[in-house]
C-alpha cells in the first residue's frame, strides 16, 4: 500500500521546513526533527482528537482497516508481556477501539458500506499508526497526542513524558490539604520538573478561583511548550506561570514563599533504564526517566532546595519509585534535614506500592 | 378557524347546559353536586364515607365544615366518578360490551370502549383504589403540624403526595375528556351537525392511540422504574460454551437498549479464555431504562448445537442476569465512609510509575463492611475508572439497602450472587426446533434471531402485566 502521508501529520501552519523533514523520516511525526534539530521554539503538536475532521473514507473502508488492526493486535498474544511486560492481545483491541474514536467524528458513521465516514485523518495514515503502534512498540498515547488523567485530556508527544496513572493521586493529596487550610489555598505552588503540565493544572484547578497559583519548571524545552499547550486549552494562563530552567533555578524569586511543592522527577536508577518496557526506553524522553545510579538524584536535590524555598506550614509530595526509595528520602529528611520536615508520612499507590512521600515544612 | 370557534361555543354550552340542568335552583346546585362527591365516595371508599353521606343528606350547622372536608378530600383523591349527561359512565361504557373495532372503521362505541379499557387497566395497573388510600394517608400526614421537624421525611412524603396526585388527575382528566367528547357527540347529533360529529371522532380515535401510550406507561409505576440502571450478565457453569451464551446475551441486551434510544456504556467486561465472557456490567442510561430492564432478572437458558464441540453435539447453556437501578439524585442514598473502602490497581504488577507505560487503568473498589465490589475498565484514566466504578458500588450498596428495607421489593433488586441457578425465566431453544418462551408467562415466539437482536418488547411487557396482575390478586 502507499504510505505517503503528504497531509496527515501537516498540522496548521507548521512552518513549510519542519513539515518537511519529519515527513522525509517516513511516518513519523515531526516532533523527532524537532528534537534532533532543537529549534528555539518547539511547536506543540495538535491531539488527533482536536484535529479538523477534513479526511472521509468509506465505511468498508474503515472497517477494513479496523479488521486488519484487530488482526495485528491479535497476533501479538502475549508476546510483549513476556519479553518486557508490554501490552497483551486485549489490551492493544482496547487501544484500537480508542484509536477510532479519536480519528472518527463519531455522529458520521453510517450504516451503508459505501457512507462516508468523517475523518480526522486519513485511512493510510491510520494503518501507519497502527503499524508505528505494534511493530515499533510507539506508545499508544503518543499515536493519538493524547492522554486521558484524572478528568483532563493532556497534549502529548514524544519529548515529553506520558503522565502515568500513579501520579493522579498526588492531586488527590492536595486537594485534601488545601480543603481545610486557606493558607495552602491561597498560596503558591510549585510543580517541579512537569512535564506534560499534568500535577500544575490538576492542583490549579484544585485551588480553583481563589487567589492560589502554581508555578511550573521544567528543563526540557518540548515539555516547557506542550504544558504551555495544555495550560491554554484549560484556561489556566492566569494561575499557571510555566518557567525553562534547572529545578529551582527559575525560581529564584520565590525563596522562602513557596505554600506547596509537589514534584514527580526522575527516579528509575541508570542501571535500570536498559531493561524498560519498549514503550518507555525506545520512546520515552531519558531525562525525564533517568535519576542517576540509585535514581535519588533529583529526589535528593528537592528536598535540599525544599528547605530553602519552602514558607513554614507549606506542604510537600514527591512521587517515588517505591517502597525503597520512599523509606530513604523520608531517613534523608529526618536525619540529614533534621527539624526541617515534620509529619511525613509514607502513601501507597492502588497497586500497593508505597509510592509518595509527603509532608510539612517545618 | 370558524370550525374551531363553533366548537368552542358549543364546548360551553355544553358545560352551562350540564352544570344547571339537573337542579334550576341555584342554590341547590352547589348541595347536589356536593351530595353527587359523597355518593361517589361512598362507591369507592365505603367504610370511610358514611358520615359525609350522614352530614351532608340533613342540612345542619356544621354541613358546611364538612362541605369543605368532602370538597378538600374529594379534589385530593378525585373520587368524583364522572359522567356524561347522561349519565354515562367509564364503567357503564364497560358493561356495555361493545365491540370494538379496527381503529379506521370505529364509530365512536368502539373508541369509547377502548379508551375505557385503557383507563379501566390503567387504573388497575396504578393500583387505583391503594393509591387513593395511599393518598389520603399522605395527605393526613402532609395535614400535621410537626411535618417539618423531620424535613427529609417531608420532602419525601411531598415528592411522593406529588407524584402520585399527578397520576391521578391525569387518569381523571383522560377519563373527563372522554365522556365529554361523547356528550358532544350526541349533540351533534341532535342538531345533525355533521362537522361537529366527526371532529370529535377524530379526537376520539388520538385519545384511543394516547390512552394506549399511557396503559405501557402505567405499567412502569414502581418507585424506581424511572431509572437508568446497570445490566450484569454472568455466564453459568460449563465454561466456553456458556461464556459464549453469556455475550450473547449481552450483545442482546445492547441491541434492545440501543433501539429503545438509550445510551448503552460497558463499564466492565471479563472476557472468557476462548470465547465470549464470564462476566460483564454496562450501564443504560435513559428514562425507563431499569422499569423494563427489571423484567429480565434471572437465568436465561439456551438450548443449541454446540459451535465449539467438534461432534456437533447438543448443549444446554445457562446466564444470569441482574439489574440495578441508578437511584437519581433526588433519592435518599446509602452514605459511603471514605475508611470503608479498598481501592485496587486492576490486573496490578511489576513497578509501576515511571517503569511502565500502560493504558490500563482499571480499578476495583471494595467496600469491606460488606464485601460488595465494584469494577470499571472502560474509562481511559485511573480517576475516571474509579468515579464510574464508584458509581456502580453506590448502586451496589443502594439495591442492598433497599432490599434491606422492603422486603417486598427485594424480587426486583437481587443481585447476581442472589440469583439462584434454578430460577430459570426464558428458554432460547435454537435446535431441534426453534423458540423463545418466557417461563413465567408461557410468552413465546417461534424467531430466536430476532429476541438475541434485541426484540424483547414483547416479552418485557408481557411479564411486567402479568406480574401486575398477580400482585392484584394477592
Ligand atoms: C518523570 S517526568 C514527570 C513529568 C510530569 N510531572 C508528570 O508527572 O507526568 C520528570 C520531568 O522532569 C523533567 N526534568 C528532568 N531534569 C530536570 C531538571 N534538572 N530540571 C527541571 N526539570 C527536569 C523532565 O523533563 C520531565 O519532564
Amino acid at each position: 500500500m502507499n504510505l505517503s502521508l503528504s497531509g496527515v501529520y501537516r498540522p496548521h501552519s507548521l512552518p513549510k521546513l519542519l513539515t518537511y523533514s519529519s515527513f522525509s523520516t517516513l511516518c513519523r511525526p515531526f516532533c523527532y526533527s524537532a528534537l534532533s534539530s532543537s529549534p528555539t521554539c518547539v511547536k506543540p503538536q495538535v491531539p488527533l482528537f482536536l484535529r479538523p475532521p477534513i479526511y472521509s473514507t468509506k465505511l468498508c473502508d474503515l472497517k477494513k482497516w479496523h479488521d486488519w488492526g484487530k488482526g495485528v493486535a491479535l497476533s501479538i498474544g502475549s508476546t510483549f508481556v513476556q519479553s518486557d511486560d508490554g501490552p497483551d492481545s486485549s489490551m492493544l483491541c482496547r487501544e484500537l477501539k480508542w484509536l477510532m474514536e479519536d480519528a472518527v467524528v463519531d455522529h458520521s458513521l453510517g450504516v451503508e458500506d459505501d457512507d462516508r465516514v468523517k475523518m480526522r485523518i486519513g485511512i493510510e495514515g491510520l494503518y501507519c499508526l497502527w503499524k508505528q503502534r505494534v511493530q515499533e512498540r510507539r506508545p499508544f498515547q503518543y499515536v493519538v497526542g493524547c492522554e486521558h488523567w484524572r478528568d483532563l485530556v493532556l497534549s502529548v508527544q514524544e519529548g515529553v513524558l506520558i503522565p502515568r496513572p500513579e501520579t493522579e493521586l498526588v492531586v488527590d493529596f492536595v486537594a485534601d490539604v488545601v480543603s481545610e487550610n486557606e493558607d495552602l489555598r491561597s498560596g503558591v505552588w510549585a510543580d517541579l520538573g512537569t512535564g506534560s503540565g499534568a500535577l500544575a493544572i490538576g492542583i490549579g484547578r484544585v485551588l480553583g478561583s481563589e487567589r492560589g497559583r502554581v508555578i511550573a519548571t521544567d528543563l526540557s524545552p518540548v515539555a516547557v511548550s506542550v504544558a504551555t499547550y495544555n495550560v491554554q486549552r484549560y484556561c489556566l494562563q492566569d494561575k499557571i506561570d510555566l518557567r525553562e530552567g534547572s529545578w529551582f533555578e527559575p525560581l529564584k524569586d520565590m525563596e522562602g514563599k513557596l505554600a506547596g511543592l509537589v514534584s514527580n522527577p526522575p527516579y528509575i536508577p541508570s542501571k535500570d533504564i536498559s531493561g524498560l518496557q519498549a514503550e518507555v526506553g525506545r520512546h520515552e524522553p531519558r531525562v525525564a526517566l533517568d535519576g542517576g545510579i540509585d535514581g535519588m538524584q533529583a529526589l535528593l536535590h528537592l528536598c535540599d532546595g525544599a528547605v530553602l524555598m519552602m514558607k513554614p506550614g507549606g506542604f510537600l509530595a514527591f512521587e517515588t519509585n517505591g517502597e525503597q526509595q520512599s523509606r530513604a528520602l523520608v531517613d534523608y529528611m529526618k536525619n540529614h534535614r533534621s527539624g526541617s520536615f515534620c509529619n511525613l508520612e509514607i502513601r501507597a499507590d492502588f497497586a500497593g506500592i508505597q509510592r509518595f512521600v509527603i509532608g510539612f515544612h517545618q | 378557524m370558524a370550525c374551531l370557534l363553533r366548537k368552542s361555543l358549543r364546548t360551553k354550552a355544553l358545560f352551562l347546559h350540564k352544570l344547571v340542568g339537573n337542579s334550576s335552583d341555584s342554590h341547590q346546585t352547589l348541595a347536589s353536586s356536593s351530595w353527587f362527591w359523597c355518593r361517589q365516595l361512598s362507591l369507592s371508599l365505603p367504610h370511610k364515607t358514611t358520615t359525609c353521606f350522614a352530614s351532608n343528606s340533613i342540612p345542619s350547622p356544621s354541613f358546611s365544615n364538612a362541605l369543605l372536608q368532602i370538597r378538600f378530600w374529594a379534589s385530593e383523591a378525585a373520587a368524583t366518578e364522572l359522567s356524561t349527561s347522561d349519565g354515562l359512565t367509564v364503567q357503564r361504557i364497560l358493561a356495555n360490551n361493545w365491540t370494538i373495532l379496527d381503529e379506521h372503521d370505529g364509530d365512536w362505541r368502539s373508541h369509547a370502549t377502548a379508551i375505557a379499557q385503557s383507563i379501566h387497566l390503567i387504573k388497575r395497573r396504578l393500583q387505583w383504589e391503594k393509591l387513593k388510600v395511599r393518598l389520603d394517608m399522605l395527605s393526613f400526614q402532609l395535614g400535621k403540624e410537626d411535618l417539618w421537624d423531620d424535613p427529609m421525611l417531608a420532602g419525601k412524603l411531598s415528592r411522593e403526595h406529588g407524584s402520585l396526585l399527578g397520576k391521578m388527575k391525569e387518569v381523571n382528566a383522560l377519563e373527563q375528556e372522554l365522556l365529554e367528547h361523547i356528550d358532544m357527540i350526541k349533540l351533534a347529533r341532535e342538531e345533525n351537525d355533521a362537522d361537529l360529529e366527526s371532529e370529535s371522532l377524530k379526537v376520539l380515535l388520538n385519545m384511543r392511540r394516547n390512552a394506549k401510550e399511557k396503559e405501557l406507561e402505567a405499567l412502569l409505576a414502581g418507585e424506581h422504574d424511572s431509572c437508568s440502571c446497570y445490566i450484569e450478565v454472568q455466564a453459568g457453569a460449563g465454561g466456553t460454551e456458556s461464556m459464549d451464551w453469556a455475550a450473547m446475551v449481552m450483545q442482546m441486551y445492547k441491541s434492545w437498549a440501543q433501539r429503545r434510544g438509550y445510551k448503552v456504556t460497558v463499564m466492565d467486561e471479563m472476557p472468557g479464555e476462548i470465547a465470549g465472557i464470564k462476566r460483564a456490567t454496562i450501564k443504560v442510561d435513559g428514562e425507563f431504562a431499569f422499569g423494563y430492564a427489571k423484567a429480565e432478572i434471572g437465568v436465561h437458558r439456551l438450548v443449541r448445537i454446540s459451535p465449539f464441540d467438534s461432534n456437533k453435539r447438543r448443549h444446554t447453556s445457562f446466564a444470569a442476569v441482574a439489574v440495578i437501578p441508578i437511584l437519581g439524585d433526588g433519592s435518599t442514598h446509602v452514605q459511603i465512609n471514605e475508611s470503608d473502602l479498598r481501592i485496587e490497581r486492576f490486573r496490578a504488577g511489576g513497578a509501576g510509575g515511571q517503569h511502565v507505560n500502560t493504558t490500563e487503568s482499571a480499578v476495583r473498589i471494595v467496600h469491606i463492611p460488606t464485601g460488595v465490589t465494584a469494577t470499571c475498565q472502560n474509562e481511559r484514566s485511573q480517576h475516571q475508572n474509579k468515579a464510574s466504578a464508584m458509581a456502580v458500588l453506590q448502586s451496589r450498596l443502594d439495591q442492598l439497602e433497599m432490599a434491606r428495607q422492603a422486603q417486598l421489593n427485594a424480587k426486583h433488586t437481587q443481585s447476581l450472587t442472589d440469583i439462584t441457578w434454578g430460577s430459570q425465566i426464558r428458554s432460547y431453544v435454537l435446535h431441534p426446533y426453534r423458540m423463545v418462551k418466557d417461563l413465567r408467562t408461557n410468552y413465546e415466539v417461534s424467531d430466536p434471531d430476532s429476541v438475541l437482536e434485541g426484540d424483547l418488547d414483547s416479552f418485557i411487557l408481557s411479564y411486567l402485566s402479568a406480574s401486575l396482575d398477580k400482585d392484584d390478586d394477592a
